[in-house]
């Protein structure tokens, strides 16, 4: 019975392995609604420092686009929060707060006027600082001059938890003209990235490809396609995924016909007693595939506490990788997905006591009384 | 003005159709206004770094000042790679330059290594961790195959029993047993871990387009995997034979 709850809870740690991240990207870019991502040429957002120039005119290109209902700009730096004994080093994110989808917002308002900012909980901890304080930042360290370019004093103006980053990451989200006036020549009129949302009856690969052909210095990259790309980048871990859950799913088979087939040439005889009395082939087959659904079914209830158990222990392990969201998931239960995995077993379970109880069902009734029963 | 030369990765080689004497446009943007036509030179293999393998990125490798050129980036560089003479001349070096540059700080290439090497510590953790559920799995796997199978020699157990051979007798002969098939396991073992080493590494190594080593096999590894077997194996055996020998020998024979 242990051998199959541990089969069981192999197979659905793999199922859900399988399943999970890709339902949990998933889940985490449909969240706020933005349908294509756009980034520079060959890239994907914030793969590289790259960054799209003429970031108005593309803007208003996409705007004429048919179906594009919101065009969300974003601008990635490094700032660094002067006035401490070192500079604190933190993410920013220049938006447009009317149309962004980075941060959900947990108290204050939002960042409309250039000199205010929202932060996350780590930053904040990190400077003492809270609500209605002004910070000093600066982007564009100097390392030969030790020097700060674009200096600016900022109010933090709320507390915000940013969606694409995990909890520990130090992060503000301020107005885009400011983060871009800060950053110079080098920033003016450029962004990281474009979030567009499109209307619910327009297909957002008909959008992606029209910003292509509008914009080709530009790669556009529908929900669909980044989670492609995510799956592919991670393909490693389906197919660890499926190998071992196909390994667990053949071990649990092998486990429950040897059981079955133990069982069954223990009481040869008492089967054989039951043929002479008579009890038909069926029945007795029936009886004993009985017992091996009773076994996996057994096994499968049993591996499915396991299995949930030690999914969480492994994905503890995986939410390590640094930088990862916390909304990602890889290891995710869907109920559906579960019980499909756990109702293969019992059905390999089936399977397994088939062949043993149909063999045992057909031996010659009087030769193996004699053998066994008998003598 | 002589041509400038690049080189390129074979994987962009292979994906663009370009081959060592092509001429091509380079500039930092697309459609950009800067531009510079040059000849490829070189078709090089991409290195083994895991931190490239999933990011599909194509590499060119051009002449620093023409890249400076190219980027407006003036006389800058993001770093600068040293070799040393190993031990005291590596530690002096690290000591001047980090007392004397003024804005720079210079590390060991090992100390970058263990800092970008994060997401391979996880990885490295998930391994072991599936490793280890792997063997438990296993290992109860063995132990319910060899509980079943050395139950079904109940009789022939009775039957020594009765004829006066002693437990220990029977105790010794099944684990003699089970070590037998426990170091032919071992044996087997390794060499299909040495057969799907080579099919993983040839599988990913075409997938990602790497020359990286996915899964090496190291004399330590291969010591630990036929100890842990042999040990599980006997185990289970000797676990399994006890049972059988505790078992009044009537009671072996259904009476």
């Amino acid at each position: 019975m242990l051998g199959v709850a541990v089969s069981a809870a192999m197979l659905l740690d793999m199922v859900m392995l399988a399943t999970g991240m890709r339902e949990s990207f998933a889940s985490l870019l449909g969240r706020t609604g933005f349908t294509i991502r756009v980034s520079p040429r060959g890239t994907l957002p914030f793969d590289s420092e790259a960054m799209i120039g003429q970031a108005s005119e593309a803007q208003a290109a996409m705007y004429r686009i048919a179906g594009v209902t919101a065009v969300a700009p974003v601008l990635g730096a490094t700032i660094h929060v002067l006035g401490h004994a070192t500079p604190i080093t933190a993410f920013a994110l220049g938006v447009d707060p009317a149309v962004q989808g980075d941060y959900q917002r947990l108290e204050g308002t939002e960042p409309t006027a250039p000199d205010a900012l929202v932060a996350s909980d780590a930053l904040l901890a990190a400077l003492a600082a809270r609500i209605g304080d002004t910070l000093d930042v600066a982007v564009g360290f100097d390392p030969q001059l030790l020097t700060y370019a674009g200096r600016r004093r900022l109010v933090v103006t709320g507390r915000a938890r940013f969606i694409y980053l995990s909890a520990t990451d130090r992060a503000v989200a301020l107005q885009l003209g400011a983060l871009q006036a800060m950053g110079g020549v080098d920033r003016s009129d450029r962004v990281s990235l474009f979030m567009l949302r499109t209307a619910p009856n327009v297909d957002p690969e008909v959008a992606r490809a029209a910003i292509e052909r509008a914009l080709p210095r530009v790669t556009a990259l529908s929900t669909a396609g980044a989670i492609a790309e995510a799956e592919h980048r991670l393909s490693y871990f389906r197919q660890l995924a499926f190998i071992l859950g196909a390994v667990s799913l053949v071990v649990g088979f092998l486990l429950v016909t040897t059981i079955v087939t133990v069982s069954v040439n223990e009481r040869i005889g008492e089967i054989a007693v039951m043929r002479a009395i008579g009890v038909s082939r069926w029945h007795v087959v029936q009886q004993i595939v009985i017992e091996g659904i009773g076994l996996s079914l057994t096994g499968a209830a049993g591996g499915l506490v396991l299995g949930i158990f030690t999914a969480r222990y492994l994905n503890s392990i995986l939410r390590g990788f640094p930088g990862l969201p916390d909304a990602i998931e890889f290891f995710l239960f869907q109920p559906d997905a579960a019980f499909r995995a756990l109702g293969l077993l019992v059905v390999s379970g089936i399977a397994a006591g088939i062949y043993p109880s149909w063999r045992a069902a057909s031996l010659p009734i009087s030769s193996t009384l004699r053998e066994e029963a008998v003598g | 003005m002589t041509e400038r030369t690049i080189a390129i990765d074979e994987r962009l080689a292979t994906d663009a159709g370009l081959h060592v004497g092509d001429r091509v446009v380079v500039s930092a943007e697309p459609g950009s206004s800067t531009v510079d036509t040059v000849r490829i030179a070189a078709i090089v293999r991409g290195r083994a770094d895991p931190a490239e393998v999933a990011r599909s990125e194509y590499r060119v490798r051009v002449h620093l000042d023409q890249l400076q050129q190219l980027l407006a980036y003036g006389d800058r560089v993001d770093r600068f790679a040293m070799l040393t003479a190993q031990g005291p001349a590596t530690d002096s070096a690290l000591r001047w330059i980090n007392s004397a540059a003024f804005g720079f700080r210079a590390y060991r290439s090992r100390e970058i290594a263990v800092e970008t090497s994060k997401t391979f510590l996880v990885v490295s953790r998930f391994h072991r961790a599936i490793g280890m559920i792997t063997i438990v799995a296993s290992a109860t796997f063995l132990l319910c195959i060899m509980l079943l199978k050395v139950d079904e020699r109940r009789r022939d157990v009775a039957a020594m029993r009765l004829m006066g051979i002693s437990r220990q007798t029977v105790v010794q002969s099944v684990m003699l047993e089970s070590s037998f098939v426990a170091l032919l396991g071992s044996a087997f073992g390794v060499g299909l871990g040495f057969v799907t080493a080579a099919l993983v590494n040839a599988h990913y190594q075409s997938v990602y387009r790497t020359p990286l080593r996915f899964a090496i096999i190291t004399p330590e590894t291969v010591g630990y995997s036929v100890l842990l077997s042999l040990l599980l194996g006997i185990g289970a055996g000797a676990l399994a034979a006890r049972r059988l020998a505790r078992t009044p020998s009537l009671a072996l024979f259904g009476r």
